[in-house]
């Protein structure tokens, strides 16, 4: 445990200083150490790894999160949403957003706000003719989603190609892009997004602080940042049934659903790697955010994180 | 340029790059007074107004930067008074402060700093009236310091301060009871009731009152009472200019005039009746004295 745990350390300090100086210290001619779940990789490789991990996940991607969080994950990306309360006109960039998830409830949420309102509206106009109701549905069925527009960017194509499949399935065509682009270098102008969003995608990012910058560079001023992932359980007993769950459980459920063991040993690995909740606030303020927050749900196994770009 | 390298300098960047752009349109600054009442500055953000360590030498222009300081407290304080104008139309809602933050050239998301049932801006609002209503109450007192004004007798003056702070609710009317409702969530009672009790003190400064005993409590405990009654039949007031209300107010304030009357009146004739049965009952003892004597 203690051996793991000064291994972790000492690839956190090697993420946080730059290449450059890290070679010099060491006098080695090798790249950066990163970590892959509990191996170390340098840099080129860890992205490539991650990258097939999710190629070989992705059509059972869905029904991988449904039965290893028994269908909770649903819940978080919920509260996530309630969170965020976006009104209609917002622009969502989610990063890392595969699949789709975010991207529907955040379609739904601002449709039924904008149909709450426009009942508020009529409401409030008694006294109207027939002719002007007329008038006021034909205005606004042009755009129920009163302008709110989400650009779904993903890394890796598969998932883009599973997630407009879905979308296709679902319904969703108004206000919905899908982009390939890459967390560390958005392919995006600055200052052009209202929220920025990564749903359990922060963890596979391998500069966490350049992703971070990116978000800083393509908020608008006010925009706001929201990070869910799964982060640190502080409850001891909590923690041992995690532990046990995670590394028992969840590469049994891969191989046999998924037909795919060592991706999902990389995941509950990557998860346990991953900073906790006040390491994560430090790294987003030191991006530049304010009024940094997280809120844990389910004691620690999940969190989420916000900042304003102010 | 990007600062995250150096401790960093925590001006807010994106803001006050805005406010340097659109500075024609730029509101006043709040009065400071506005801040104590809800916003406990949390110690940690103490760091956020000065740099840490020794300016790196690039802000040489450091007299230009330091005007543009501005904490978040400030910030929120500037987007919830922009808010306020939404208020009779989305009601006190994140909605609104949404809007508020438009005008001000930042992104709707920017809501997302307060509570989605708008209690802030409540509190904003209300902490704003009271501010307001200091400075009236001042003002009017400097003018009868120097003469050019009538001191008030005390019924009168009461009704002119009571009226004046229920007028700055006037444009908010209509959404005034949910504001009402909201500010008696359980979360909100400690600030509201701060503000009010705060508001009442104000008033009795104003109007004289140097009492150091327990008429102090009651004489604000009235005035409580007045306030709230008053406003309540001010939602529900539909005369021209509100005259049913200021009419009530009318007579609620004589009605409190009176009963100070009649609580002295009370307290002498008790004395007076404890007097004469001490009186009737040493009589009546020394009769039988006398008579026991005999």
């Amino acid at each position: 445990m203690a051996a793991v745990l000064l291994w972790r350390c000492r690839c956190w300090a090697l993420l946080s200083r730059p290449a450059g100086r890290l070679w010099a210290r060491r006098g080695l001619a090798t790249e950066p150490e990163m970590h892959f779940g509990f191996q170390t990789v340098t840099e080129e490789e860890r992205r490539e790894k991650i990258y097939q991990v999710f190629e070989s996940v992705a059509k059972k991607y869905d029904i991988m999160n449904d039965s290893m969080t028994l269908g909770i994950h649903r819940v978080w990306k919920d509260i996530l949403m309630h969170k965020m309360n976006p009104s209609p006109g917002t622009l969502l960039l989610d990063v890392a957003g595969g699949t789709g998830d975010i991207a529907f409830r955040f379609i739904n949420y601002v449709h039924s706000v904008q149909e709450r309102q426009l009942q508020r509206k009529l409401k409030h106009h008694q006294n109207l003719s027939w002719q002007e109701i007329f008038e006021s549905y034909q205005k606004d069925k042009f755009n129920s989603l009163g302008d709110s527009q989400v650009v779904v960017c993903d890394i890796n194509r598969e998932m883009l190609k599973v997630g407009k499949q879905k979308a296709q399935h679902l319904g969703y065509s108004e206000g919905l892009s899908w982009v390939l682009g890459n967390a560390e270098e958005l392919p995006f102008d600055n200052d052009k997004f209202d929220v920025y969003t990564i749903a359990f995608g922060i963890r596979n990012v391998t500069r966490i602080d350049l992703a971070l910058q990116e978000a800083y560079r393509v908020l608008k001023p006010g925009g706001r940042f929201l990070c869910l992932e799964f982060s640190h359980v502080s409850n001891p007993l909590l923690s041992r049934l995690y532990d046990l769950y995670s590394f028992q459980v969840i590469p049994v459920l891969g191989e046999v659903i998924a037909g795919d063991w060592k991706s999902y040993q990389y995941l509950v690995e990557s998860i346990r790697r991953f900073p906790p909740q006040e390491e994560l606030k430090a790294m987003i303020e030191d991006a530049g955010f304010f009024k940094v927050d997280y809120e844990n749900l389910n004691f620690g196994i999940v969190a989420i994180h916000s900042g304003f770009k102010l | 340029v990007r600062c995250q390298h150096y401790p960093p300098l925590r001006a807010l960047q994106a803001s006050a790059a805005l406010r340097r752009a659109s500075d024609e349109h730029k509101k006043e600054p709040l009065t400071s007074s506005s801040q104590q009442h809800f916003d406990p500055p949390p110690a940690g953000h103490q760091p956020e107004q000065e740099p840490q360590g020794p300016r790196p030498s690039y802000t040489g222009q450091g007299g230009q930067e330091s005007e543009d300081y501005e904490s978040e407290e400030q910030l929120q304080h500037r987007i919830l008074t922009a808010a306020l104008e939404f208020v009779p139309e989305h009601g006190w809602t994140a909605e609104a402060i949404a809007e508020g933050a438009k005008t001000l050239g930042l992104s709707v998301a920017a809501a997302g700093m307060f509570h989605s049932d708008g209690s802030e801006l409540i509190l904003h609002f209300l902490s704003e009236c009271n501010a307001k209503l200091s400075e009236l109450l001042e003002k009017e007192q400097k003018l009868v310091q120097l003469g050019e004004a009538e001191k008030k007798p005390i019924d009168e003056f009461l009704r002119h301060a009571v009226e004046a702070r229920l007028r700055m609710l006037i444009p908010y009317i209509e959404k005034w009871p949910q504001a009402l409702s909201v500010l008696l969530l359980p979360r909100n009672i400690p600030s509201s009731l701060n503000l009010l009790t705060s508001m009442i003190d104000d008033i009795w400064h104003y109007a004289g009152d140097q009492s150091t005993d327990f008429n102090w409590y009651t004489r604000r405990a009235v005035l409580t009472g007045i306030y709230n009654t008053t406003e309540l039949v001010m939602m529900q007031d539909s005369s021209p200019d509100f005259e049913d209300t200021w009419r009530f107010l009318e007579n609620r304030v004589a009605d409190a005039m009176t009963m100070s009357n009649t609580a002295s009146q009370v307290q002498s004739t008790g004395e007076a009746v404890v007097q004469g049965l001490m009186g009737a009952a040493v009589t009546v003892s020394s009769a039988e004295t006398s008579r026991a004597v005999r």
